[in-house]
């Protein structure tokens, strides 16, 4: 929650705004995600599959995709270990 | 936030008797939270609790914590939101958040896991600490809760 998720929401917000619709979120860098960085991604999620986009992970940690399995929403993304990889799918 | 009390230190306790580890008072800012979550995961790697415990732990403190300021104290930094950590002798490990706030029903959030549910930006909270946590008590009128691990 805070300040890292309002920024994070700004962003993605933004870019929204702005036309684009397939996004790549690399979590490397996230120990944990809370139920509040889980709404944000669900909704936003939902939000760019409504204009035929999508929101795809990279690299979450173990306890992440824990978290995400844990409240029902592991499979309503598409998980990868690297960008590259991620990139290539929304070919 | 308030200065965290010293824990105690009484070997001869009955096997029943929780030790009290933290005892923090801190207002109701949530720029607190990631402060006091930081405390007690010190105190648990001082325990040598494992990390993935610790993980679990952390962030269901969280989710505890944030629905005290938020909900419990409606972001009122007037208002004070307590965390507890405390053990007992077998090693399992409570922490009890409380509010002043009104309280609220536990039985009548919706799962988050339905269907309908899943793209829902919010309610995942107390699902998730139940998750998490080995045992859940939330203390009438719910303004308080206590989770265990094991």
């Amino acid at each position: 929650m805070g300040p890292a998720v309002d920024n994070l929401r700004q962003i993605l917000e933004e870019s929204l705004g702005c036309g684009d619709t397939r996004f790549l979120l690399n979590l490397a860098e996230v120990p944990m995600i809370d139920s509040t960085g889980i709404g944000l991604l669900v909704r936003f999620l939902a939000s760019t599959k409504q204009k035929g986009g999508n929101v795809k992970l990279v690299q979450p940690s173990k306890f992440a995709v824990q978290t995400l399995r844990l409240v029902g929403v592991l499979n309503l993304f598409e998980i990868f270990d690297n960008d590259d990889a991620a990139v290539e799918s929304f070919a | 936030m308030n200065k965290p009390m010293p824990p105690d230190s009484n070997p001869g306790r009955p096997e029943n008797e929780l030790s009290e580890l933290l005892n923090i008072g801190f207002l109701a800012d949530a720029a607190e939270i990631g402060k006091v979550a930081d405390t007690i995961d010190e105190t648990l790697i001082e325990l040598d609790v494992p990390e993935q415990k610790r993980l679990e732990i952390g962030l269901a403190v969280q989710e505890a914590l944030v629905n005290a300021v938020v909900h419990g104290c409606e972001n009122d930094p007037s208002k004070e939101v307590r965390c507890r950590l405390q053990s007992d002798p077998l090693g399992r490990i409570v922490i009890t958040v409380t509010d002043p706030g009104p309280g609220f029903r536990p039985e009548a959030l919706a799962d988050p896991k339905h269907q309908e549910n899943l793209y829902a930006d919010h309610g995942r909270g107390v699902y998730l600490i139940r998750q998490l946590m080995d045992q859940v008590d939330f203390e009438h009128p719910g303004n308080e809760i206590r989770m265990w691990k094991y």
